[in-house]
């Protein structure tokens, strides 16, 4: 998990998501094609590479006051997310509630 | 109880307003998150893994049924029915949203309470001994003590943006119960030739650089308490470190000044700031002290009956403490149920509670700094129904100070710094030793666990501590053994390498094996036992492979 401020010089990974938190909700949301959904399935996959042009759109995203907290997810090689907080903070709590 | 007056009411009543305008201007994009982010901490505000967090203040730890109720009330509207009792006597909302907080803490200055100073580098809630005013062997109360430092630290103009955070914990006895040696300033009222004042330490605190308070007063008139506490935090406030933010609390101040200059410090500022502005004057504490009377108590049983129900009397004998009055009791009620993480509660559990309250304890429960609940004042003779109640709505578990009873902090379920999960670990604890029998046979022992250094829960002072760490994205767990946050606090040594998460309770299970083994008599407590045998029995046991 990468704090915008920090980001791509930061990465060690070679795909990611591109993860925020909903302003209004704080409700945990990915970047898919049809904007920004909790839906972890629907998130676009992004190569390192192309990480500046998402940096742009996460400023913007923030800016228009849609997401706060943005970050990017690292996915190992079998494309799942890689560290465990990712995953908790993905997938909800651990045990009920 | 102390109730609120117009100055209060107008306080709490416009940073309402103010709150819900900043929320407006965040929501409309005048206000950035950087712009807005100190903001919603000095609302207790925070955004953690999955949504936003509001810490709400508990005074002391002092609640009214109406408040339980109204907090009952906020967790079904705005939140997801439940609500977690914190380590510093707070409640904790998981998941608010950020439209309704200005909503939500409208409705929370409708019963005299708020979010003000439970977040940022200001003074945060005062603490105090949930069994304040309760018990014999008490000096004085230091409730009354608690609300004249609340008022005065409340928007104080120069505390308001100190180096740190900055906790105060005050006692009326003896036994700490309410650690005050891991606090910034530590009070504890005592009695010398007659006359009644505070001991004062400082600079204890847990986090990456734990520390037990020092003392640096032997004793302190009462009337000069808010002269002194302004003369330590101006201190603080001047020489505090704001370059670094792990070396900005007050202890490592005091740490690298060393005692001596730093009580020289204080002393100096004491003598400037001694005017009769904060000189507390004996009507002013005496009318403080009004609002903290005992309800009027009846004659009664002077003995809760035994009934001879083995249920009833497990709980009875762990879970109910001796009043002050003779015909009363204090019924510690467990939140460390096998069904829920430590320190929560559910709405439906508060609102019945805060019946419970009304019909038994008027009105009064008290939060303990170990996620428990207190109902203060039961008549003996209604012990046995009032355990009937708590049963029913499960807050009859009966384990308070046994190793179940863990103290817990959200960890990384909810937390965004935290590196490992900390309530699974509880709740595995929880199943592990569910037999009450062993339980007893353990007794006494205080498991505290923490999922960062930043010991939220407590871990340094616990009896067997536990840190939960990150090691290659996997989860470890160190154990630290002999800390206690008691008035014999100290901070736990920390055993050897960490442990896997499958192979922790097996190694729990070997520190009490060892300290079962090495007990001299069959009462002797897990920390009576490590102080007398050291860490090494436990380390062998503990990395010994055959």
């Amino acid at each position: 998990m990468i704090n915008i401020a920090n980001m791509a010089k930061k990465l060690e990974g070679h795909t990611f998501l591109l993860s925020a938190n909903d302003l209004k909700t704080g409700k945990v949301l990915f970047y898919t094609s049809n904007g920004w959904l909790p839906e972890l399935n629907k998130a676009i996959k992004i190569e390192k590479k192309s990480i500046e042009k998402y940096e742009k759109l996460l400023k913007i995203d923030e800016e228009n006051c849609l997401i706060v907290s943005g970050r990017f997810v690292e996915l190992n090689d079998s494309g799942s997310i890689k560290n465990l907080r990712d995953k908790i903070r993905s997938s909800g709590l651990t045990f009920k509630i | 109880m102390y109730k609120y007056s117009e100055i209060d009411k107008k306080i709490v009543a416009n940073r309402v307003k103010q709150f819900k305008n900043q929320v407006d201007r965040r929501l409309s994009g005048k206000l950035t998150e950087d712009e807005f982010k100190p903001l919603r901490l000095m609302n207790g505000l925070y955004l953690q893994l999955h949504a936003y967090m509001l810490r709400v203040a508990i005074p002391y730890g002092e609640l009214s049924s109406k408040q339980l109720r109204q907090l009952a009330f906020i967790a079904d509207k705005y939140d997801r029915g439940y609500g977690h009792f914190t380590t510093r006597q707070n409640i904790q909302f998981n998941w608010p949203k950020l439209p309704d907080v200005p909503e939500i803490l409208e409705e929370l200055s409708k019963v005299e309470m708020h979010a003000i100073q439970t977040s940022g580098n200001c003074i945060r809630n005062i603490s105090a001994d949930h069994l304040a005013g309760l018990t014999i062997e008490e000096i004085e109360d230091p409730r009354p003590w608690c609300e004249i430092i609340r008022k005065w630290s409340t928007f104080h103009p120069e505390f308001s943006f100190l180096p740190r955070k900055f906790k105060i914990a005050v006692t009326g006895c003896s036994e700490d119960r309410a650690a005050i040696l891991v606090h910034d300033i530590g009070l504890r009222l005592i009695k010398d030739k007659g006359d009644i004042g505070f001991e004062v330490f400082v600079g204890g605190g847990q986090g990456r650089s734990p520390y037990i308070a020092k003392k640096i007063k032997n004793f302190l008139p009462k009337k000069d308490l808010l002269n002194y506490l302004e003369a330590i935090l101006t201190t603080y406030n001047q020489l505090g470190r704001r370059d670094n933010i792990y070396k900005a609390r007050i202890k490592i101040l005091l740490n690298e000044l060393g005692i001596e200059k730093f009580k020289e410090f204080v002393e100096e500022n004491f003598k400037r700031f001694s005017n009769k502005k904060l000189i507390l004057d004996k009507s002013t504490i005496k009318n403080i002290f009004k609002f903290f009377k005992l309800p009027s108590l009846k004659p009664g049983l002077e003995k809760v009956p035994e009934i001879k129900n083995s249920l009833f009397l497990e709980w009875k004998n762990q879970n109910v403490l001796p009043h002050k009055h003779p015909n009363y009791s204090i019924i510690l009620v467990s939140l460390k149920s096998n069904e829920k993480p430590p320190g929560d509660a559910s709405s439906i559990q508060m609102r019945k509670l805060a019946d419970i309250a009304d019909k038994y304890s008027f009105g009064e429960i008290r939060v303990t700094h170990e996620q428990n609940l207190v109902l203060p004042h039961v008549e003996n003779s209604r012990v046995y129904e009032i355990w009937n109640e708590l049963l029913n709505i499960n807050l009859a578990t009966p384990n308070i100070g046994l190793i179940t009873d863990t103290i817990c902090c959200p960890g990384m379920d909810y937390c965004a710094l935290a590196t490992a999960r900390s309530i699974p670990i509880s709740q595995k604890i929880t199943d592990h030793f569910k037999n009450y029998s062993h339980q007893k046979e353990i007794g006494d022992l205080k498991i505290k666990i923490s999922g960062c250094i930043n010991a939220c829960g407590h871990h340094h002072v616990g009896n067997i501590g536990i840190l939960g760490l990150d090691r290659k994205g996997k989860e470890f767990y160190q154990i630290t053994l002999g800390g206690s946050a008691k008035e014999n606090a100290s901070i736990g040594q920390i055993v050897g390498p960490s442990f896997s998460e499958k192979d922790l309770m097996g190694a729990i299970e070997k520190i009490i094996k060892v300290y079962k083994k090495n007990k001299i008599y069959e009462k002797e407590d897990f920390l009576s036992v490590f102080k007398r045998i050291g860490i090494k029995k436990f380390k062998e046991k503990l990395y010994d492979n055959n």
